[in-house]
């Protein structure tokens, strides 16, 4: 029989850093991934002279050795950092929007981001000052809830966090105005709404206000080699830390005994005995068909959960440079409107988004692709599952007319010619992140970040959630975890995950 | 900072509101639906269909088409679909080993879905398809692997009008292309201009002209003989011209010499870069002094040691020993047999098709590479 003290299930962003927390901590750890290489979505793909980030836009908190964010200290400590080459994004976000006539472009700095919207917006100075403070103050108290892994004590948040508690319970345009800023700065401010997938009126603003924070504060950095560098990195750690990797390995079954988790079995039959598992994967999947007899509150509690943004992303290699195109900027938001709730709704029919997020990465990296070439990705999301209505048969013709949308609004927002210069073209829809991944409908931002689900409430709720509502021996990492979706967030939840599981390898055995 | 945020008149209700957050959340968590969790998903359920995973098949006729060409038909496990000028793996079990080889399939994508039948047209050409030839018979059953390969047309950057060029069996993409035309799965123009020795060895020929129509066309060109209504010598620029239309892309799919000569005339007639597609073959042999060297194999829990050969790919010695390791392309591109070097030396054939970050780790392709030392490599399960 194989044993191990604990089985990793899937080598995405929070499955690798929890096997290597797993491994600083002493145990004897296994790794499985069904796929042939690691990161899940973070990975890359060849297509003739280009090779495509599959899905890091930017990566939030990393900062630099002089500022250094949350996930380069969390990379510090793995170890992994000097194994991977970094380069930083030049600005922040061009964000054009249609129904306000908007475009505004906007710098790293909260200086130079102020002074940028007061160019804009004049009277909104007080605002943004206001803005950032609070930020400020979110950010302490999160870095003193972390530093007391989330019992805090309600004293020294009243004292000395007053501003986060009283914040806490409102959503991002509740407090926005509240602070009285102007709506165009509003407007302005709200452009990163899409990374976390929510809309305005129901996404927390702690959670909204710590992400700009992050990358106002510590800018946003990428890895030369695309994202399948720090995937590839992370395990040349693991192995380097004695853990085990075992590629093309799918877990299908998580077995249980009366006093939790007993083993994993693999596809094809292979049996591991294990007492702990990190499983960085959707609790709909690992309960719905990984677990047999699940107890009925779980059932309910997962439920409850909702599926946020499915995702569309299309990539582009382009035969001119992006100077020959006219492509200024690295980091492009193109919406219908700022009214994030209508937009939200907009997002919901394959006929009328045409949303985008859209990536040029040859202006953080110029090299990124062969001289005289461009490369470019274009990502949406859909709060639908409309893409269940489209049958096999009807598939191609689909994601290209989807694509062909995508493009045409780009070139018309922005100006930029780019459709007779396609020499690579490659999309990825809803179907192909479900196959992938195995992620229900294609979701790609796990549970959504709703009011009453959002990143506080499950922070403050962590251990109550495993203790109540989880099988004993089993804790979750990824973009379905208590950190919500996102690169950074999916490396946090694998930090918290490994080193829980750590405690109670010392605790249970 | 002086600056207290305040929503509420009388501030305590905003810490109120804080604290209630965690029993909204527990009343939603503890009140939902008990219903049982899908095991399943409607838009995974398509995804499946798109891309279907290894399967079983049977196999329900071969169709002898030349003196050394045979399409093997096969009724499908699972229900699929793919694109036209897509190749598929076909794995049999030759002796003690797991033999898996791509082939372009030669039917069309609605006859997979509709009718769950598929099939692939293979010459007699090499070790698997000799094996084929005289072995594989009616009743039995094969593993076919995900349709792969992005030899197929693309909307976006593809001109209307293609300009197919086939060599010998490389009609196979293109016959499935003519039938997806013809019922409507693709949208496009196709001259096809089809390079063979001679008119017995013209694949499809008839099922070809019964598809002609006015988004269809084809040109002969035989080498080997000079018939009267057909085009002779090698497919030049001359003979391209004449049939091509104004703009187009040309897909080529045949064997290397043919592009090497091809690629060289589409080149003078202004056809070049995205314009010109190239369908991947297979990494043969390699002309070197014999040598066999040791490799070490992990694959998972197990450990193996296999002896290879100088002159044949890291993954020819691998399925020579009889271990079961993915392969796909066999030509470098797909990347599906990605392995770990822990020690040794390797040379790659033709282009290094990796990624950036694979070089710099030391992971490589053992369906590219030829080994020059013994080695010690990870290898994920097939």
């Amino acid at each position: 029989m194989i044993k191990y003290d604990a089985v990793v299930i899937g080598a995405g962003n929070g499955g690798l850093v929890a096997t290597i927390r797993l491994l600083q901590g002493g145990y004897k750890v296994l790794l499985v991934e069904k796929h042939n290489i690691p990161g899940g979505f973070a990975t890359s793909f060849k297509r003739g002279r280009f090779e495509f980030e599959a899905s890091l836009h930017e990566l939030n908190d990393f900062g630099t050795k002089e500022n250094s964010g949350d996930v380069r200290d969390l990379f510090d400590s793995l170890g992994v950092t000097d194994k991977i080459e970094w380069l930083q994004i030049p600005e922040a976000y061009r964000v054009i929007s249609r129904e306000e006539k908007l475009d505004a472009t906007m710098p790293f700095g909260v200086d130079a981001f102020i002074d940028k919207m007061v160019s804009y917006v004049p009277d909104s100075r007080p605002s943004m000052e206001k803005f950032f403070a609070l930020c400020k103050e979110i950010h302490a108290a999160q870095a003193y809830t972390n530093s007391v892994n989330g019992k805090t004590d309600q004293k020294v948040m009243l004292s000395q966090y007053s501003n986060f508690v009283r914040v806490g319970s409102y959503s991002v345009n509740e407090v926005l105005k509240a602070i009285k800023m102007p709506k165009k700065a509003r407007d302005i401010l709200n452009a990163y709404w899409c990374y976390l997938g929510a809309h305005c009126d129901d996404l927390s603003f702690i959670h909204y206000a710590s992400m700009v924070y992050r990358y106002i504060t510590k800018g946003a950095a990428m890895p030369k080699m695309r994202s399948h560098e720090i995937s590839l990195a992370m395990v040349e750690r693991i192995r380097e830390l004695g853990g085990d990797v075992w590629f093309n390995s799918q877990a299908e079954k998580i077995l249980t005994d009366e006093k939790g988790v007993c083993g994993v079995v693999l596809k094809g039959g292979k049996k591991i005995e294990t007492r702990h598992v990190v499983a960085n994967c959707s609790p709909h999947t690992v309960y719905g068909s990984m677990i047999d007899n699940v107890p009925e509150n779980i059932v309910r509690a997962v439920n409850a959960r909702k599926f946020a943004g499915r995702g569309y992303t299309m990539f582009l290699g382009l035969n001119k440079s992006a100077d020959e195109l006219g492509i200024t900027n690295h980091n492009y938001f193109l919406y219908d409107t700022m009214d994030t709730a209508k937009q939200y709704d907009i997002m919901k029919s394959i006929a009328t988004n045409e949303v985008q997020a859209t990536v040029c990465l040859n202006r953080a990296y110029p090299e990124c692709s062969p001289e005289g070439t461009t490369m470019m990705y274009f990502t949406t999301l859909y709060m639908s599952d409309d893409w269940a209505n489209v049958k096999p048969e009807d598939y191609v013709k689909t994601k290209e007319a989807v694509a062909k949308k995508m493009i045409e609004r780009f070139e018309k927002d922005t100006g930029c010619k780019i459709s007779d210069c396609i020499e690579e073209i490659s999309i990825a829809t809803p179907m192909t992140y479900a196959r992938y991944c195995l992620h229900p409908q294609g979701d790609i931002y796990g549970y959504e970040s709703q009011y009453w689900d959002g990143l506080t409430p499950r922070l403050m709720m962590m251990s109550e959630d495993h203790d109540e509502r989880e099988i004993k021996g089993l804790r979750f990492a990824g973009g379905y975890a208590m950190r919500l979706s996102g690169y950074s967030s999916a490396y946090f939840s694998g930090d918290i995950s490994g080193r829980q599981t750590v405690g109670d390898i010392k605790r249970e055995g | 900072m002086a600056y207290r945020f305040k929503k509420q008149i009388f501030g305590f209700m905003d810490l109120l509101r804080f604290k209630k957050m965690i029993n909204i959340r527990r009343e939603k968590l503890m009140t939902a639906p008990a219903t049982p969790l899908p095991a399943t998903y409607t838009v995974n359920d398509t995804a499946k269909v798109l891309h279907p995973g290894k399967q079983t098949a049977k196999l329900i006729e071969v169709i002898q088409e030349t003196a050394d060409t045979k399409t093997y038909l096969f009724e499908l496990s699972k229900k699929m679909i793919f694109r036209a000028g897509q190749y598929i793996t076909v794995t049999a079990k030759i002796g003690e080993s797991e033999v898996t080889r791509p082939y372009a399939i030669s039917s069309s994508p609605l006859t997979a879905l509709k009718e769950g039948k598929l099939s692939v047209t293979i010459k007699k050409a090499g070790f698997f398809s000799n094996w084929m030839f005289d072995n594989a018979k009616e009743g039995d059953t094969f593993v076919l692997g995900d349709p792969s390969g992005n030899f197929y047309y693309e909307s976006l950057k593809d001109s209307k009008n293609v300009v197919a060029i086939a060599g010998g069996s490389g009609i196979t993409p293109f016959y499935s292309m003519a039938q997806a035309l013809k019922e409507g799965n693709e949208n496009f123009n196709m001259t096809l201009i089809y390079g063979a020795k001679t008119r017995k060895d013209l694949i499809f020929r008839d099922a070809l002209e019964d598809l002609q129509s006015d988004n269809f066309k084809i040109v002969y060109v035989l080498s080997d003989e000079k018939v009267r209504g057909y085009e002779s010598g090698f497919i030049t620029k001359e003979i391209i011209a004449k049939y091509a239309p104004e703009n187009y892309t040309a897909m080529l799919c045949g064997p290397q010499a043919m592009y090497a000569f091809v690629d060289k005339e589409l080149d003078e007639l202004g056809i070049k870069g995205k314009f010109v597609k190239h369908e991947a073959n297979c990494i043969g042999t390699r002309d070197v002094a014999p040598k066999t060297y040791k490799i070490t194999v992990h694959i998972q829990d197990e450990v193996f040691e296999v002896k290879a050969k100088s002159e044949e790919t890291v993954l020819v010695a691998l399925e020579r020993a009889g271990l079961n390791v993915p392969s796909k392309c066999r030509a470098g591109g797909c990347g599906f047999c990605h392995s770990k070097l822990v020690k040794g030396k390797y040379s790659i054939a033709g282009a290094d098709k990796r990624r950036l970050a694979d070089e710099k780790f030391g992971y490589f392709h053992p369906c590219c590479s030829y080994p020059d030392s013994n080695m010690e490599i990870i290898v994920p399960k097939g």
